[in-house]
């Protein structure tokens, strides 16, 4: 029976779940280490995953679609800019409003520009970007049917975010700006002594993260689903958070972290159709994730210690 | 064990700005957001004067309307006021939502097993049934946040979500009522709370006592805040948790009884939704109110007086948009876009007090 759960497919799926709770974790990494807190997550990824449809469905095109996500993404992120940094508003508070926007907006808009509320039109969806055939028999066919599965199946986004989580650990090790961007957020008064602009720092921080919610919000209806449906985030941009958190603020810790949550939702999903034998209802396997963000902060990760001028906006003395 | 006393005082602010200024602002706010979200059905291709005109009719042009605009406010007067005492203590309820379906649950379970009492027994008893359960939903995420600082707004929210889920599952089992439908049994008739127009010989409509309760409550939370010891701590811990730690208040105690108390005051949105309203339980009970109370709580500025006049605002948009999508054709979602705008003016003070400092220039001008 552990042979028919634990297949190639699994780790597979579980690779997809966590691809969106990565790139958003990611997005909360880099706006939370500039001293910014970004609980918007949840609604920069929603106004991703409906105009990268609205976009795709207009143009034909699914890569502009991923463009037009990603630029929604930071669109809904320069309001939390403007708000929290330059007129220093509570920034969870924010946060909020913009959750609230993306649901309002993207409802809106859906029976404006579909004429009815629920789900969108499908649109074509981005397919895998290899596509080898088998050349092996046997024992070596099954090995590589792990190979295939694991590392050579997916669509590009997937791709992206193992790139953006390795190229961001880096970068913010080891350049100049990822150094100034962990002193924004540890020490924005010695960052402003040394001639770095806190402001700008901060916009363009929360603007990426804003780039990155749209582009997890780009996977989950361009690449997974293929339409979009209200409300279809479903709280994995405060999953994100959590992963973020978990991932102690490291680009490369949150996609480790998502890659828990992601193996949680995959497993989920692969246990549900046994729910016959096992005799467990399916909203106790759907509330899964969720219990485990809950012991993942609570529990297991003790007291994780936040960038120390997070949530603080800055003056200029 | 004896209760702990503070042995010194924290020293809070008192308002700021005087009391015209107070209450300018939030109204400030709100027009701008009219205003706002006016340009946003503009844009869409709409009429935004007729959409306004529908808008109002639907919330106060009869007298079924107004009844209508009460049902709706009654519950995010509790949804409200349980984000503001959260607020208070520094806590942010984000998971409002999830104590007001654990509310329901307790409501929906009870109404149909006590239906043997008289309802001046069943009524008090459920709310009070209710307020532990909603209290019990905040207990872990209170705990979590006392004892190693796990952010309250990501674990209430996962508590949101597993209730939902919770009461998909009892509604389509174990609670689930004969026939078609995933919903609990009809509660019994002892147990429903009275409607208005019955108590008060006023024209037919949806209201229930459930706002009577909850506007007597917010009276209730605004004494406690303001002249007991459990709302001075809940205060001064909101305030600076330093201070309070110092002046002998145990910030963690304060921070789990505060969101505890504003678990229960969120169920009885839930509890009321059931015994008012829907004498029964199914998943799709709330329409959001739980976050609906998270702007109602910042634009009363977390006054429970404001509470009122925050929740009928809120109850009157909700009610009007029905009747502005009918007669304007205007989606009904655009009200969430106007919640989302009036919470950014309230919460970015800097824009409305620049524009009120604007017209009290203004008027000086003109004086002289």
């Amino acid at each position: 029976m552990l042979s028919d759960v634990l297949t190639p497919d699994l780790f597979a799926a579980a690779v997809r779940m966590a691809t969106p709770l990565a790139l958003a974790a990611i997005g909360g990494t880099i706006c939370e280490r500039s001293g910014v807190v970004n609980i918007a997550l949840e609604g920069m990824m929603l106004t991703g995953a409906f105009f990268g449809v609205v976009a795709t469905y207009f143009t034909g095109s699914a890569w502009i679609g991923v463009l037009a996500a990603m630029l929604s993404g930071a669109l809904v992120a320069l309001i939390h800019a403007v708000a929290s940094v330059t007129l220093r508003t509570d920034q969870v508070v924010s946060g909020t409003a913009i959750n609230i926007l993306a649901t309002g907006l993207t409802g809106f808009l859906m029976e404006v520009i579909y004429g009815h509320p629920g789900t969108t039109d499908p649109v074509a969806r981005l397919g895998p970007v290899f596509n080898f055939s088998n050349p092996l028999t046997g024992t070596l066919g099954v090995v590589w049917r792990w190979i295939d599965s694991i590392f050579l199946s997916y669509t590009p986004i997937v791709y992206m975010a193992i790139a953006i989580a390795i190229i961001g650990q880096w970068w913010m090790y080891n350049t100049t700006w990822g150094l100034r961007l962990r002193a924004l957020g540890e020490h924005p008064r010695a960052a402003d002594t040394v001639g770095v602009s806190v402001v700008r720092g901060r916009y363009f921080a929360v603007l990426f993260s804003g780039a990155l919610g749209g582009l997890a919000g780009a996977n989950l209806t361009l690449e997974q689903v293929g339409s979009f449906t209200e409300n279809m985030t479903n709280g994995r941009g405060f999953i994100a958070l959590a992963a973020n958190i978990f991932g102690r603020w490291t680009p490369g810790g949150s996609y480790l972290a998502s890659l828990l949550f992601g193996f949680a939702d995959a497993l989920q999903i692969k246990l549900q159709p046994m729910r016959d034998v096992i005799h467990i209802p399916p909203q106790f396997f759907l509330m899964l994730p969720y219990v485990l963000t809950v012991i993942v902060l609570g529990g297991v990760v003790g007291r994780a210690v936040a960038p120390a001028a997070i949530g603080k906006p800055y003056e200029k003395g | 064990m004896p209760e702990r006393q503070p042995v010194e005082t924290v020293v809070m602010p008192s308002k700021v700005g005087g009391i015209v200024e107070q209450i300018a602002l939030p109204f400030i706010s709100v027009v701008l957001a009219m205003i706002v979200g006016a340009g946003i059905i503009l844009i869409a291709g709409f009429e935004p004067v007729p959409a306004f005109v529908a808008l109002f009719n639907g919330a106060f042009g009869t007298p079924r309307a107004i009844g209508e605009t009460m049902l709706r406010s009654t519950p995010l007067l509790f949804t409200g006021l349980a984000v503001a005492y959260g607020f208070k203590a520094g806590l942010f309820n984000i998971g409002a939502e999830g104590q007001l379906f654990m509310g329901g649950l307790a409501a929906a379970y009870l109404g149909v097993v006590m239906g043997g009492f008289s309802v001046w027994i069943n009524v008090p008893v459920i709310l009070v049934a209710g307020m532990a359960a909603g209290a019990a939903w905040a207990f872990i995420p209170a705990v979590l946040k006392a004892r190693v600082g796990a952010h309250e707004v990501i674990t209430t929210m996962m508590f949101t979500f597993i209730a939902r889920y919770l009461v998909s599952f009892l509604v389509s089992g174990p609670l689930k009522a004969p026939g078609p439908v995933a919903q609990s049994a009809q509660i019994a008739a002892s147990a429903v709370l009275p409607k208005l127009h019955d108590m008060l010989g006023l024209p037919p409509s949806r209201a229930h006592a459930g706002f009577f309760v909850g506007l007597v409550l917010c009276v209730v939370v605004w004494l406690v805040l303001k002249y007991t010891t459990l709302g001075y701590e809940n205060r001064a811990v909101g305030y600076n948790p330093v201070a309070s730690e110092t002046a002998g208040i145990s910030v963690s105690a304060t921070t789990i009884k505060a969101l505890c108390i504003s678990g229960a005051l969120a169920s009885l949105a839930g509890v009321t939704e059931v015994l008012g309203l829907h004498y029964k339980l199914f998943d799709q009970f709330s329409a959001g109110f739980g976050f609906t109370g998270i702007a109602v709580a910042l634009l009363a500025k977390n006054h429970p007086i404001g509470v009122i006049p925050a929740a009928i605002l809120f109850g009157a948009l909700s009610a009007g948009a029905g009747t502005m999508q009918l007669q304007a054709d205007v989606p009904q979602k655009v009200i969430f876009i106007i919640q989302a705008l009036i919470i950014f003016f309230v919460a970015a003070e800097s824009i409305a007090q620049w524009l009120f400092r604007l017209t009290r220039k203004e008027v000086a001008a003109d004086a002289q």
